[in-house]
């Protein structure tokens, strides 16, 4: 048991701490502000170019994939610093798409995409969610049909983020109409621009732009098939733990406290201050030992990953916590500020530092994406404890 | 930074736990929480004694084993799953308030025999409602080769039990600089009273009374260059005290999940086991979350207080999870056994009455926020 960096790791922080204070931006942080807005050839892009330039993007794919070879602590310690300073850590294509590829996907695939995401040329929108298939993803019906050497591909994605930015889809596909429904679902690489997909906004409360997209017989060639047909379910369940592991972090809720924290210092137009307030001030003392639990279980998680186990439980449980803690978070920050709580971020009469309405808006997604908070607690209950499934097979 | 256990302290805590398994069942507990016991579990101890838990955290020239005090922190868990007769607790705090505190001529006398198991001990440092209140109760007034003490505290663990005290009193003698000096008290010797106090839990508290009490300057500490105690030296100790006694709380709440968990899955209700209901899973959920929190912060706070600092931020952060945690792992196990779990025949009581105790000794998880708020630089 050790609970102190040591030398090497103290290090990689202070380097990547001294990238993020010279290249995170004033532009790029009023960029971030409002997500919406990001686009290619923004602050957020010149940023990402600077960070794949490093080759951080891929410190923790094995070098032979062209990586860094890392480890899950060194990306805890980057993905904790990338939060901290409020810009997005490795992205899914790097972290999710491409150890999927590495580690089911045919030489072809490996061949055709592994370079061109490590140069930071293939970006993908995730194509998971449907309509009605959203907890139970299973339940998914976009169907791809093989006529000679290409899939066809029809139906439709939602909650579908990036596919306005992607190079490419990473698509959850029905290839099997009659297997009970975890097996007849498989993984195709679809490029974007494929005649036949239509990308239609959604605005989401928090400003965020995601959206649904529409396939109509849209053709891609068979090799872009990941892996084997109708091996698909095992794919993107079987790599989530590692994902969530190497990612789960809490660097953006440290922010939060801290900024609450800081907040409660402000003089408000009354006079007063929220750190006046007794119940105010346990109240935040609250949330520090509780973000402090977020800490530590993906510090778990990251030694756990890092001495070869995988770390479900403390991933599965770092999610649920730090998704509610958000909620509680948002709403101390703004309840402690009283009616300048409501104040929109630039509003002349804003608490500077205080924008915790955002928050408050964009806290709810994480509680119940990313898999439901009522799902995941049936995974302690059912994995980590072995008490019975009730019916929603896994 | 690894937040996983070496194979050795595994191999030591699955050792620990085949004792407590062995030597402390419910029975015991249940004797022991009786008026009529003295609160010594004298084959517990013995064992306890063989395998030099006693001198776990005692340096090894003083015949222990030199093992930090977050190794000692296991073993607490370990007790903690059993619910361990508290003065074994006492008396390994005492050991790391004594070692941290004593003269060598005063640890060469002691220590030892600490060590082997051959003293029962305790410790009156701080407040026992507030351990960030280390502010004596006892005042020491100059006397010819001594001090003499006077004074009271409610809630000292096991002082009825003890062969020796240690206290803190406010000495104030004719031209010197008021001080704190710590002093070892025992039993025997006029003007000593160790009144035992009737607790929901039958945890062996007392009331120490030290009236007129002589104690020789051979017993008396006096810091560094006679200087005193230093308010950071009795933090330390306090902080110590609170980060074990969460390591314990730690190992009663994860006992208390763990026969929850079986008891839902056999306990059948509408023709299925109550595991397989939502509801039921999600109490779980929720209590191992709340375990793992308290575990993992407990964890953290005994860890760097075992460097020699303070860690005041993460004992407070490690007593606000404990004290809510176990409470909390208890009432809802209450609430899963139904009555099974209510009829005092049934145990999980004990467990329901050591959490409340532990809760609020040393703090309350409102008081530990008071300390979190002082650091956090909060406090009004």
């Amino acid at each position: 048991m050790d609970f102190e960096l040591d030398s090497d790791q103290r290090a990689w922080r202070d380097e990547v701490r001294a990238f993020l204070r010279e290249n995170v931006t004033e532009e790029l942080v009023r960029e971030r502000a409002e997500r919406g807005f990001e686009h290619p050839g923004g602050h957020l892009a010149t940023f990402k170019k600077k960070v794949g330039e490093k080759g951080w993007w891929g410190l923790n794919w094995p070098t032979e994939y062209g990586g860094l070879g890392l480890g899950p602590v060194y990306q805890h310690i980057l993905v904790n610093e990338f939060e901290y300073f409020g810009v997005p850590g490795p992205d899914l294509t790097v972290t999710s798409v491409a150890p999927m590829i590495m580690r089911y996907g045919t030489q072809r695939n490996k061949e055709e995409f592994l370079p061109q995401i490590a140069r930071g040329e293939l970006n993908v929108a995730v194509g998971y969610s449907e309509p009605n298939a959203g907890t139970d993803l299973a339940s998914l019906k976009t169907r791809a049909d093989l006529d000679g050497d290409e899939w066809v591909i029809n139906g439709q994605k939602i909650w579908n983020s990036l596919a306005h930015m992607a190079t490419h889809e990473w698509l959850c596909v029905r290839t099997d109409q009659e297997a009970p429904k975890h097996r007849g679902i498989s993984v195709i690489m679809v490029p974007i621009d494929s005649p036949g997909i239509e990308v239609r906004p959604l605005i989401t409360w928090d400003d965020f732009r995601t959206n649904e997209t529409f396939f109509t017989d849209v053709r891609v060639p068979r090799t872009n098939l990941i892996g084997e047909v109708n091996r698909g379910w095992q794919y993107i369940t079987g790599a989530l733990d590692l994902e969530r592991g190497a990612l789960t972090n809490a660097g953006d809720l440290r922010r939060a406290v801290d900024e609450v924290i800081a907040a409660a210092r402000v003089t408000l137009s009354d006079g007063s201050r929220p750190l006046d307030n007794p119940d105010v001030r346990r109240k935040i003392a609250q949330l520090d030992a509780d973000v402090e639990v977020c800490v530590l279980m993906s510090l778990e998680a990251a030694s756990l990953l890092e001495s070869g186990q995988i770390p479900t439980s403390a991933v599965t449980e770092e999610k649920i916590i730090s998704s509610e803690l958000r909620q509680r978070i948002a709403d101390v920050g703004t309840q402690m500020l009283g009616l300048q709580g409501l104040l929109a971020r630039d509003s002349e009469y804003a608490v500077p530092g205080g924008g915790f309405e955002k928050l408050y808006r964009s806290a709810p997604l994480l509680r119940f994406g990313g898999g439901a908070n009522e799902v995941l607690r049936d995974v302690i209950a059912q994995r980590g404890h072995g008490m019975p499934t009730y019916g929603r097979g896994r | 930074m690894k937040l996983v256990h070496t194979p050795e302290q595994r191999d030591f805590m699955a050792a620990l736990r085949d004792l407590f398994a062995d030597a402390c069942p419910p029975s015991l507990v249940r004797e022991i929480k009786t008026a009529d016991s003295d609160g010594f579990p004298a084959q517990l101890w013995q064992g306890l004694a063989q395998m030099g838990a006693f001198g776990l955290a005692i340096d090894p020239e003083l015949g222990g084993e030199g093992a930090g005090l977050y190794d000692l922190g296991l073993l607490f868990t370990e007790a903690g799953r059993v619910l361990c007769p508290t003065i074994v607790y006492s008396t390994l705090v005492f050991g790391v308030a004594a070692q941290r505190l004593a003269d060598p001529d005063q640890a060469k006398r002691l220590l030892p025999a600490l060590a082997r198991g051959e003293v029962k001990a305790s410790a009156a440092l701080w407040n026992p409602a507030d351990a960030g209140d280390t502010r004596p109760v006892f005042t020491a007034e100059r006397a010819e080769g001594g001090w003499t003490l006077r004074g009271e505290q409610l809630f000292v663990p096991n002082a009825q039990l003890a062969d020796v005290v240690l206290v803190t009193a406010r000495a104030s003698a004719f031209t010197e600089p008021r001080r704190v000096l710590a002093f070892f008290v025992r039993p025997g010797a006029p003007g000593w009273s160790a009144e035992p106090v009737r607790t929901m839990s039958g945890d062996k508290q007392a009331r120490l009374v030290l009236d007129d009490y002589f104690a020789a300057d051979t017993d008396t500490i006096t810091g560094h260059g006679g200087a005193g105690i230093s308010g950071s030296e009795l933090t330390w100790i306090a902080n110590a005290a609170v980060a074990l006694q969460c390591m314990e709380m730690v190992g009663g709440a994860t006992a208390v999940l763990e026969r929850t968990v079986d008891y839902v899955k056999v306990r059948e209700q509408f023709g299925r086991p109550i595991a397989s209901f939502q509801a039921v899973q999600h109490h779980v959920a929720n209590m191992r979350m709340a375990v793992d929190g308290a575990r993992l912060t407990a964890n953290q706070a005994t860890w760097w207080l075992g460097t020699g600092q303070p860690a005041t931020r993460a004992v407070a952060i490690a007593k606000m999870h404990a004290s809510e945690a176990y409470k909390w792992a208890t009432l809802t196990a209450h609430q899963l056994h139904g009555g099974m779990g209510y009829v005092r025949e049934t145990d999980l009581h004990l467990w329901s009455e050591r959490a409340k105790a532990t809760e609020i000794q040393g703090g309350t998880a409102d008081v530990a926020a008071g300390w979190l708020q002082r650091e956090l630089g909060l406090a009004g």
